[in-house]
């Protein structure tokens, strides 16, 4: 799995593509935290290249949500694949971190 | 009817050799890409739970993937020789609970058990055997 890191805004966006599986998860993780370290207004994470997410996968976005709320920094999930989406939605994710339908929505949410 | 089989170690390094093996059987049964992503998390998940609270510390269990297809299902079986467990028998998380209340054990059986159309365990000859099926004709 790759990821860049754009800043919109002071926002910090993530861009994780391909699949977020058990072996790629703690490279996300440690991205994700090095993110929120930085204290930016916002951390989203596009989705739009993620194809997959197992549950080792699910858990670095809780992880990276605790964070982000302990460090007050915003954290907003958008554009995710409908088969991804369907993982969020059958865990209840949904109800616990903030989902947007795309990019420009989160930074929007977070601004 | 295609069939598949392959043993390998159950151990976490292991995964990416366990796709492949799915992944080439997706390819030559033609299986449609969409029900893919349904059997590769379910691998993912019933391949870890194995290789990461199965194993004791003297021995790695031998897993067994098992894959057919046929015109109206699509069959994975796991099995281990690992000590008797049924995966099936893990409480269901509370996939309501706060954020600072959730916890992932038990969400990838969860998760199986959600997106598979049947899910059953059994214990013969030794071995923990979990049978998924998914049919073909509600993806």
């Amino acid at each position: 799995m790759d990821m860049n890191t754009e800043n919109v805004d002071g926002i910090t966006v993530a861009l994780p593509s391909g699949r977020l599986d058990f072996g790629a998860a703690a490279a996300f993780q440690q991205q994700l935290e090095q993110a929120v370290a930085t204290k930016p207004r916002g951390l989203v994470v596009d989705c739009s290249s993620l194809d997959y997410v197992s549950s080792a996968g699910l858990r670095v976005f809780l992880v990276a949500a605790r964070a982000a709320k302990a460090a007050s920094v915003g954290f907003a999930v958008s554009s995710l694949k409908p088969a991804v989406k369907e993982v969020f939605d059958l865990t209840g994710f949904g109800n616990v971190i903030t989902l947007c339908a795309d990019r420009a929505a989160a930074v929007a949410a977070l601004a | 009817m295609k069939t598949a089989s392959w043993q390998l170690p159950g151990e976490a390094g292991q995964l990416p050799n366990a796709l492949g093996f799915l992944q080439g059987f997706w390819e030559e049964a033609e299986l449609p890409a969409a029900l893919g992503f349904t059997f590769e998390l379910a691998l993912e998940e019933v391949f870890l739970n194995v290789a990461l609270h199965g194993a004791d510390s003297s021995r790695v269990p031998s897993v067994v993937l098992e894959l057919t297809a046929c015109d109206t299902e699509v069959v994975l079986v796991v099995s281990d020789d690992a000590r008797p467990f049924d995966p099936l028998t893990l409480a269901t998380p509370d996939t309501t609970a706060a954020l600072e209340d959730r916890t992932i054990g038990g969400l990838g059986v969860h998760l199986v058990r959600q997106m598979m159309d049947t899910v059953t365990y059994s214990h013969e000859a030794g071995r923990n055997r979990l049978r998924m099926t998914k049919n073909l004709n509600q993806p």
